[in-house]
């Protein structure tokens, strides 16, 4: 497609609302306070979005199927959870990285096939696994958090290159992977197919269900990733409960674009509603904005990126 | 946030449903207990937090050492005001003598201790008060509360703050989900106890979240560069602020004072790597509980409020309240202990 014709396709605007919200808050908020833009606070935000650039990378993958993975953050909590036993048992530090995006990884792949063979919706399936990862966290450690200091996690966690902290740029190859795997490759093409025309995918020979296990899979194994970033940048694996990422990672998604009825996506798009998600706290935070006020403002900016996406459409 | 607050609601939803699968308790077993001693039944906050699971252990310990059948039942979540409700309901139809309960707030549970009430069982009021309000137009009346003084807590740390900054300056307060009782007696108290040259500047929610409060930290050492010192609502915020200080390279500049005292807390007070914490003692608050069942069993006056124990733990006392805890390193006053001798 030509610039101009990019330019003029609805669909584009759409994706790029989260960007125009973003460049705005961006400028008030400099306007209004020069230290958010100094190279320090940069950084801090830029870390601070890390985890959810993750999750909203993995989320996006299954509502680009037109599903929806409820679980994600409690998937994360019971993948840092399994970091922290095998961490604490001895294991290494290698080992327990792998045990916690494995056991995320599996509890994502049992999301997919429930959904894919028992052909239950998606919402269903993943409220449930919401429940019993996080039951499971709580069961494997005793409600306990585990204290982890580890000196390559806290390098992990404090070090980077100028401005960007090493975690943001796991974050940033994970989107750039993700990117390059939903728009050149046949699985990239084969997934927005199943979630854009289901029937029509099938009718082509395309296995949806294969799609809907592999879509949770990764979601699954993106939130173990964020699992063994969140111990690193706490410095304990917690059983808590961590609601607040799961509704951070679908509002980014939703801002960055992506249509919750599937087939249709950006990864930049998310990557960007998670930067701007974090960026408009982190702004508040730097006014002094009081905190009874704070999740009006998250809540209005939200919709109303929502209903600019909605009047590109 | 708007958009996605239907998944909230949805969510709890989930977990309270999955949760109602339990066995709902031991009635069978005390049923055919001695009438002198009580059949205890307690309700209390989510088990997903330290501080309810040591008044758990604190509940259990008396029972055994009082050799009184107790049923312990907790809510799924800190926030599951509903499913704590039904779990109250659950075991008021069981044959209990004695009720002690810990509501998510004040009033979530009045209904169910309004039927209690009727039936003329005791009902011991633990760690957050039953709204006074609410309860007397219910006709509820707790044979009596124990419990913390969240204020005093803040006060407390306040007044510590105080001493580890002689010379003032700026301070900011990280605090629990916004509008939370608990979070807001302790914010409140700090103001109270700390000295007119000490100032807060802003005041932040950190939804109870480590990570967050990790953030926030840092979002506010930015804003104010001038900060010497964060009181933060509960240990577990309290850590992720430490660390914020040590990522910023400000280990020691400045101060952070929590609340709680969880062994991990204790442990970083001991390191030095958070500068101190306000200890509140959910094993004795369970421990008084059911030592209140028994006093009333064996036809005793409770007293109506009970204070549990609140100690500041530093450097020079954290050798001392990693030994002793869960239990308070220093002397307090237990007035059940002499009603049940």
């Amino acid at each position: 497609m030509s610039v101009a014709a990019r330019l003029k396709d609805p669909a584009f605007w759409a994706e790029w609302a989260a960007l125009a919200g973003l460049i705005a808050l961006v400028i008030v908020f400099q306007a209004l306070n020069p230290t958010f833009l100094s190279p320090g606070n940069i950084a801090s935000m830029l870390v601070a979005a890390a985890i959810l650039i993750i999750l909203a990378v993995g989320q996006t993958f299954v509502i680009a199927t037109a599903g929806i993975d409820l679980s994600i953050a409690s998937v994360m909590t019971m993948g840092a959870v399994a970091f922290g036993l095998s961490y604490t048992a001895g294991w290494g530090l290698g080992p327990a990285c792998l045990l916690a995006v494995a056991a995320a990884g599996v509890a994502g792949a049992v999301n997919g096939m429930i959904i894919a063979w028992g052909k239950i919706a998606d919402f269903i399936v993943t409220l449930g696994m919401l429940s019993a990862a996080s039951g499971l966290a709580l069961i494997l450690a005793d409600g306990k958090p585990v204290t982890i200091v580890d000196p390559v996690l806290l390098r992990l966690s404090t070090g980077g290159f100028g401005i960007f902290g090493w975690t943001f740029l796991i974050a940033l190859a994970v989107a750039v992977i993700a990117h390059v795997a939903l728009f050149r490759t046949r699985f990239g093409t084969h997934l927005l197919a199943t979630g854009g025309a289901p029937e029509s995918a099938a009718a082509m020979g395309i296995s949806t269900r294969r799609i809907k296990i592999a879509v949770y899979s990764i979601s699954g194994a993106l939130a173990g990733l964020g699992a063994i970033l969140l111990v690193a940048r706490v410095g304990a694996a917690e059983p808590a409960s961590n609601t607040s990422f799961l509704l951070n990672s679908v509002a980014a998604v939703v801002l960055g674009g992506v249509s919750l009825f599937g087939g249709r996506g950006t990864i930049v798009g998310p990557v960007i509603g998670a930067l701007l998600l974090t960026a408009l706290v982190n702004g508040l935070t730097l006014l002094g904005v009081a905190q009874f006020y704070q999740p009006l403002a998250v809540g209005i900016v939200v919709v109303l990126a929502a209903l600019m996406t909605r009047f590109q459409k | 946030m708007a958009v996605v607050g239907a998944l909230v609601a949805a969510g709890a939803l989930a977990l309270a449903s999955c949760g109602s699968g339990e066995p709902a308790g031991t009635a069978g077993q005390t049923a055919g207990a001695t009438t002198a001693a009580p059949r205890i039944a307690a309700v209390i906050k989510g088990l997903d937090n330290p501080f309810f699971q040591t008044m758990k252990q604190g509940i259990d310990e008396q029972a055994k050492t009082g050799g009184v059948q107790v049923t312990v039942q907790a809510a799924n979540a800190i926030t599951d005001t509903t499913g704590q409700a039904d779990k109250l309901d659950g075991l008021a139809g069981q044959d209990f003598s004695c009720y002690v309960v810990n509501p998510i707030s004040g009033t979530n549970l009045v209904q169910g201790l309004a039927k209690l009430s009727a039936l003329g069982k005791t009902v011991v009021n633990i760690d957050s008060p039953v709204d006074a309000k609410a309860a007397e137009s219910a006709g509820v009346e707790p044979a009596t509360y124990i419990g913390t003084d969240n204020a005093e807590a803040g006060a407390l740390a306040g007044r510590r703050m105080g001493e580890l900054l002689r010379g003032g300056g700026q301070v900011a307060v990280v605090g629990g989900i916004a509008g939370d009782v608990t979070s807001g007696a302790r914010v409140e108290g700090f103001q109270r106890g700390v000295p007119a040259n000490i100032k807060v500047v802003q005041t932040v929610a950190a939804n109870w979240e480590r990570q967050a409060a990790l953030t926030a930290a840092t979002d506010l050492m930015r804003a104010h560069p001038e900060l010497k010192g964060f009181f933060v609502a509960n240990d577990d915020m309290g850590l992720g602020v430490a660390r914020a200080v040590a990522n910023s390279g400000k280990a020691g500049q400045v101060k952070v004072i929590s609340v709680d005292g969880i062994k991990d807390a204790l442990e970083a007070v001991k390191a030095g790597t958070l500068d101190g914490t306000v200890a509140q003692y959910p094993y004795t608050i369970g421990v008084m509980g059911v030592e209140a069942c028994q006093a009333a069993a064996a036809g005793k006056r409770l007293p109506p409020n009970v204070k549990a124990p609140v100690e500041m733990v530093t450097k020079d006392n954290a050798d001392q309240a990693l030994a002793a805890t869960p239990k308070p390193f220093g002397e307090y006053d237990d007035p059940f202990k002499a009603l049940i001798q």
